[in-house]
């Protein structure tokens, strides 16, 4: 069944360079895959210090913004290679 | 929204940079002339007294981050720099590409960054000092850290340029993607969800995520001068 299913895919779809770039594009942004679960961790983090500790509201928010945001390079250099990648084919 | 293109010198995005520098620094002349007018022993009112609250309230939230002397010398720049990005990043509203959607632009805010830790560490720690921070705490393993250390000293500058860029771009692009499928036919029912999609992917990606950014890229300037300038 393998066997007709990838000739008729062969058959009607060649391997061509765009192609490759765009699915190596596709690989770039499951970057976000680990900025996701960073991202979160440190938010669920945060509303625990501000469950504990509701004063401090202020200085957790600035402090958990600034840490999201460094958390989130890594996701982001993700879609810049994944944009280049679009752009080169 | 225009067509986007990513490395263009002279693009859409380097024109509105121009335009929002002029007006600011007309409305900054403006403002600034007439603070100096006003009499200190009245109390401001109106425009003025807000411009003066801003500045104060400014003034009051950096200073838990810095010194007082780093303070007095940045103050400035970074006042400057919030107020640019917070415009920049939500001109779009009035029709205009965002300009840190250019990554020409995006590096020039890594440049001026990095001039501005350099310039921190020129006045504010020693030479010997700026050395021994760089060669690490255990000095057998210089040969090793003192080139990580090196590429530090210019990856943290370009991270922060490079994340403004492309979150900026990301909503361009987004945007841009949203209206060309919204755009196939001009039917009664496409135009009004074409404008619900514009009016809520403006509203997040623009003021939400353009001022987060603008705020952000200020602690992280505020915060880099700080360590560059305390160890």
């Amino acid at each position: 069944m393998f066997e007709t299913v990838f000739s008729t895919m062969f058959r009607f779809a060649e391997v061509t360079n765009a192609g490759l770039a765009w699915l190596g594009a596709g690989f770039a942004v499951i970057a976000g895959l680990g900025t996701g679960i960073g991202q979160g961790y440190a938010a669920g983090k945060a509303a625990e210090a501000v469950g504990r500790q509701p004063d401090a509201q202020g200085k957790i928010l600035v402090t958990t913004l600034v840490t999201q945001a460094v958390a989130e390079t890594t996701g982001l250099y993700g879609l810049l290679v994944a944009l280049i990648l679009i752009g080169k084919s | 929204m225009n067509d986007f293109t990513l490395f263009d010198p002279m693009s859409s995005a380097v024109r509105s940079t121009l335009i929002i520098f002029v007006v600011l620094s007309i409305f900054f002349i403006v403002v600034g002339a007439k603070i100096k007018k006003l009499d200190p022993k009245k109390t401001p009112k109106g425009f003025l007294f807000g411009c003066i609250m801003l500045v104060d309230g400014f003034n009051k939230f950096i200073s838990e981050y810095m010194d007082k002397d780093k303070f007095k010398f940045f103050g400035a720049y970074l006042f400057t720099i919030i107020v640019f990005l917070a415009t920049a990043n939500t001109i779009s509203l009035i029709g205009l590409t965002p300009p840190l959607s250019n990554l020409g632009v995006a590096l020039a805010f890594t440049v001026m960054t990095f001039f501005a830790i350099k310039i921190a560490e020129f006045k504010f720690i020693s030479v010997k000092k700026k050395v021994d921070n760089l060669l690490g705490e255990v000095k057998f393993m210089a040969p090793i850290l003192f080139p990580i250390n090196l590429i530090g000293e210019v990856s943290t500058p370009f991270t922060m340029g490079l994340r403004m860029f492309v979150n900026l771009l990301s909503g361009v692009v987004i945007a841009t993607m949203v209206y060309s499928v919204l755009s196939f036919s001009l039917g009664f029912l496409q135009g009004l969800s074409g404008i619900f999609a514009g009016l809520f992917l403006h509203a997040v990606f623009d003021i939400f995520f353009g001022l987060i950014q603008a705020f952000v890229f200020l602690m992280l300037t505020t915060i880099n001068i700080s360590l560059a300038t305390d160890a």
